[in-house]
């Protein structure tokens, strides 16, 4: 267990090296010099001394690999600049608003995790009728665009029946309908991917074996299919957690949920670099630590793959 | 064995359900080809054509489908944006297999050192999460269509060429792939002749289901503003101009977003159709 820990961690350590030079690259090469850009915010109409001496300041006279490691310095001390809008410190200004982010993309991953095996299951029924209203339904759901859902729901639930309301303040109860339009979708497509998997297990012998034996379809889902499909869905999951990383932006401006969504859509307006850059590490860093986290129940569920790490 | 043949009914139901799956898709976008090619036959007012008086009217005989918030006829600009949406959706698909088709070719024929740089450079673009890489290039390009689709296209080929990658590997296992080695054909050869064959159809189904999360996602990024700007008429951009008038023009809302859902339903379907028309398994019934 402790060694396939360590034998994962040494794996990320070069993917983790090469994320952090896609981050610094995407900055580095992205059209736009970011001293004229602070020069123009700030209001003043720059002379070229001024230019270079800034450049200096920034240390952007450097070659890029000694920027690049005096970045990635930096970065692993927390520091990733200040905002250009704010000139307060993009760290505080992420982590301030974090935790809302999180909480509802968590809510929405149990909630897409709730509906897909629903749908999965449903969608496998004998009742031939029920099966294809299933698939049908799922494919009409991963469908319908989660701005226009959320759009949809606020029209019914908010304006037409009165319930929740239309400015957040964080408050678990205003968490229901954002994390319902994301898990909605996201629950559908993963459905899709319980479907398939549970159809593949069936096309194998064991079940076969299991179904001649005359075990009751429930017992066989359970103690046969649930077992061998839980590693491929927990890496399913935590590709759904990634989606919702990014599908949160959509949906926290249109209910006002106070995240992440609104800071980046105004850094992006804004052209706020820093705030751009320390966006993609945290949610890279997020999104890594979660498929990290399925690699291991990928283990732990797979009795071949355990044995093969721990003879060698 | 006699008895799994008796149950073969119930497959040709399947497949028939996936066919009629298939056919829906292909007649809805369909329906959006000719609805995009319509002011060429038509005579539609221009999309930017404005009636001030008209603002925010209901559907009425004149305007079939109301009209916007400075008085252009929804429905025109509904038909407008088919090749807007719709075009902006293949091209990044198009830019998307211009890299992951070579990228997941070369890896798995090349095999070995190369196969693993190359799949670890990919890795490392797909440690992000999608969407959160799109939006963070857009943001440093500068909100744009173009912006979106080549955000969105970056973010998007490393795993298209992960899937690319595997399909030919499990295709280059047949034995007539070796035979066709041993007899001394090139590997070009090899690969065009008997390789990619094999690939095209089940690359047919990525394709169809990629191209409608690609669509998502470039709709998703117009609604938020940061993809296609005004005064171009587009699905999602036009959802986030509707949106101030949520509560007095309503159908300003539900029109473009059918219109992505329908497009995107359409894309599906061919991609659930087709794979369910090449899919031979037969699962065990209990």
């Amino acid at each position: 267990m402790l060694r396939f820990i360590l034998i994962r961690l040494a794996v990320a350590v070069p993917t983790l090296l090469g994320m952090s030079v896609v981050a610094f690259a995407i900055v580095a090469i992205a059209p736009g010099d970011p001293v004229m850009m602070e020069l123009r915010a700030l209001g003043v109409v720059p002379k070229p001394e001024d230019i270079a001496a800034l450049r200096a300041e920034y240390g952007l006279d450097q070659p890029f690999l000694l920027r690049y490691l005096d970045w990635l310095g930096r970065a692993v001390q927390l520091d990733l600049g200040t905002s250009i809008a704010t000139g307060r410190s993009v760290v505080t200004e992420i982590a301030m608003r974090l935790p809302a982010t999180l909480s509802l993309a968590v809510s929405a991953l149990i909630g897409a995790v709730l509906v897909s095996v629903v749908f999965g299951v449903c969608a496998l029924s004998r009742n031939r009728g029920v099966a294809a209203c299933m698939r049908g339904l799922t494919i009409l759901l991963v469908s319908i665009p989660s701005f226009w859902l959320a759009l949809l729901f606020i029209y019914l639930f908010v304006l037409t029946i009165g319930w929740g309301r239309l400015v957040s303040d964080g408050t678990w109860s205003d968490l229901i309908l954002p994390a319902l339009t994301l898990g909605l979708g996201a629950g559908a497509s993963l459905g899709r991917v319980v479907y398939e998997r549970i159809r593949a297990e069936l096309s194998e012998d064991h079940i076969r074996l299991a179904i001649a034996k005359g075990l009751a379809p429930r017992r066989i889902l359970i103690s046969h299919i649930a077992p061998r499909i839980v590693g491929p869905l927990a890496t399913a999951w935590a590709n759904t957690f990634g989606a919702l990383l990014g599908g949160v932006v959509i949906v926290e401006s249109i209910f006002g949920w106070p995240g992440l969504g609104q800071l980046i859509l105004q850094a992006i307006a804004q052209r706020d670099f820093p705030v751009i850059q320390a966006y993609l590490v945290f949610m890279g860093l997020i999104f890594f630590t979660m498929s990290i986290l399925a690699d291991i129940v990928v283990f732990f569920t797979d009795p071949q793959l355990r044995r093969t790490l721990s003879d060698d | 064995m006699i008895e799994r043949h008796l149950s073969l009914p119930a497959l040709r139901f399947g497949l028939r359900g996936g066919r009629f799956g298939l056919m829906m898709g292909v007649a809805l976008l369909l329906g959006f080809v000719v609805l995009g090619l319509s002011p060429l036959f038509v005579d539609i007012a221009p999309p930017a054509q404005m009636d001030l008086l008209a603002r925010l009217a209901g559907p009425s005989d004149t305007h079939p489908l109301g009209t916007d918030h400075l008085g252009r006829d929804v429905l025109s600009r509904l038909i407008h944006a088919v090749p807007v949406s719709l075009g902006a959706a293949f091209a990044t698909m198009l830019a998307i297999l211009a890299i992951a088709l070579p990228w997941g070719v070369i890896a798995a024929v090349a095999g070995g050192r190369v196969d693993m740089v190359m799949m670890r450079l990919a890795d490392i673009i797909m440690a992000f999460p999608t969407l959160v890489l799109a939006l963070a290039i857009i943001g440093f390009m500068g909100a744009s269509l173009q912006a979106s689709i080549i955000g969105i296209a970056a973010a998007w080929w490393p795993s298209n060429a992960r899937m690319v990658r595997a399909l030919v590997l499990s295709a280059s296992q047949r034995d007539f792939v070796r035979a066709a080695y041993l007899s001394g054909a090139s590997r070009l050869r090899v690969i065009v002749r008997h390789i990619l064959p094999q690939v095209l159809p089940p690359l047919a189904v990525i394709i169809s289901l990629e191209t409608a999360s690609v669509l998502l996602a470039l709709s998703a990024l117009s609604f938020l503003g940061i993809g296609a700007q005004p005064p171009t008429p587009e699905w999602g951009a036009m959802l986030n101009q509707a949106r101030p008038f949520f509560s007095q023009a309503p159908h300003m809302l539900l029109v473009p977003g059918l219109a992505v859902t329908a497009a995107v339903l359409a894309l599906n379907l061919i991609g659930e159709g087709l794979r369910d028309l090449l899919d031979t398994r037969e699962p065990y019934e209990w």
